[in-house]
């Protein structure tokens, strides 16, 4: 069950387009996996439409003859646009992590020729990296059964979204779909128990803080450490 | 070359969901006839009101101007993707003008790489991702559903496997797994409208 969900600030700045890049792209890819927020992103686009449509001035009637006429000399559009089906190949829409694919929500799918191998890291968690095109340090993470990451706070923000499977972080218990997000006012240390374990997609914006025991002396590294 | 459509601005401060229903009916005649009079109308009502919007966004006239153009060449052009079922003309044409302002400020950036707005709401894509039976179609392989199956999450991958492949009712599934008779229904919903949308989305997959 979904539980955690973006603002409804966050949703209604995403049907605005008016979101960053990166949070765009992480309300978008929630949306895909949760109904409720893609209605609210539907009636906050219709309000937002009737909103913005309302007004208007009416000057301009030179130009916009000009215009429409330029306009309806256009052809209408080829139906025949249409993509191609690539039957049988499931590649780009699913990552694989050994031998085990993972369906990607739609949204992420333009990252899949972006994706980097995998590479096992500390506490049985593997992290894939993932060239987004525009700022923000990004990674698919998997968390084998009982893999955690250590405990950290953010200097930056981090968002991660729930791919498939469950993990807690000492402050919540996380799900397939679950939008989360955390600043430097959070300090948390994820870890999963789910048998099957656990795929998120994270991205940063600044390097981790760790705060606890040895993983303090990661510190220095953090920029290497899920970059 | 094309003389005198009339083009007629409507003064009036009809709101956009009063002539919902007006619009709606010109557009699908766009669609099915190519009829430049209903353009014109729909042209009339809606390009001088998304000037307004694209002047505060754009902050510039000549900006603007493209925003607006762009955004009724793709009425004029793809008004056979507008299905009033699904949203208010205004809505839709919305829409369009938010997804292309979305992308020129990023071309404007130099950001090429960027994320674009087809990523993020299809709205101009011929297949939308809206759920329907048709798009399961023969190029959807048993084999691919299959795949598809095995990508659900665990406990949805267990409730649907129980009830569509060992022909269990929904009851008897709960039970088994002691869980609540709801539980199992919201997960089946859940997995297949995820089955569904993965289903559709695969069809928009490739390029
Ligand atoms: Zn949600």
């Amino acid at each position: 069950m979904i539980k955690f969900h973006p603002s409804l600030e966050q949703l209604s700045e995403f049907a605005e387009g008016s979101l960053s890049s990166v949070e765009a792209i992480m309300v978008s890819a929630h949306c895909d996996m949760c109904e409720r927020c893609q209605q609210v992103v539907a009636s906050e686009t219709e309000r937002l439409a009737e909103d913005v449509l309302d007004s208007f001035d009416a000057r301009q009637s030179s130009e916009f003859e000009r215009m429409l006429s330029s306009i309806t000399q256009l052809p209408p559009s080829d139906k025949s646009d249409r993509p191609s089906r690539t039957t049988g190949s499931c590649e780009k829409f699913t990552i694989e992590l050994d031998g085990r694919q993972f369906v990607l929500p739609r949204t992420l799918r333009r990252f899949v020729d972006k994706t980097g191998n995998w590479s096992s890291l500390v506490g049985r968690l593997w992290q894939a990296p993932v060239d987004l095109g525009f700022p923000g340090v990004a990674n698919f993470i998997y968390m084998e059964r009982g893999g955690s990451v250590p405990e950290h706070t953010h200097r930056g923000t981090e968002y991660t979204l729930v791919l498939d499977g469950e993990f807690r972080d000492g402050i919540n218990a996380y799900d397939t779909g679950d939008f989360i997000y955390m600043d430097g006012d959070h300090t948390h240390a994820p870890k999963s128990e789910a048998t099957k374990g656990c795929l998120v997609f994270s991205v940063v914006d600044q390097p981790l803080h760790f705060t606890s025991g040895l993983a303090r002396l990661l510190n220095p590294f953090s920029h290497m450490f899920f970059r | 070359m094309l003389v005198g459509i009339p083009l007629e601005q409507s003064n009036s401060a009809i709101k956009p969901k009063e002539c919902a229903t007006e619009m709606s009916e010109y557009i699908v005649t766009v669609a099915e006839k190519r009829c430049k009079k209903s353009f014109a109308r729909v042209f009339g009502y809606f390009a001088p009101r998304l000037r307004s919007y694209a002047l505060k966004q754009m902050g510039n006239e000549a900006l603007a101007m493209e925003l607006v153009q762009d955004t009724m060449s793709n009425v004029w052009q793809k008004a056979h993707l507008f299905n009033a079922e699904k949203g208010s003309p205004s809505t839709w044409i919305f829409t369009i003008a938010r997804n292309i302002r979305f992308d020129m400020l990023r071309k404007l950036q130099n950001r090429k790489e960027d994320v674009c707005s087809d990523d993020l709401w299809p709205v101009l894509c011929e297949q939308t991702p809206d759920a329907n039976e048709t798009s399961l179609d023969e190029q959807i392989t048993l084999e691919q559903i299959g795949f598809l199956f095995e990508a659900l999450p665990v406990k949805q991958k267990a409730v649907i496997e129980a009830i569509y492949i060992d022909g269990k009712s929904q009851q008897e599934v709960a039970d088994e797994l002691s869980i609540p008779l709801g539980t199992v229904k919201s997960r089946t919903r859940l997995a297949l409208q995820r089955l569904k949308g993965m289903l559709n989305s695969h069809d928009q997959v490739s390029s």
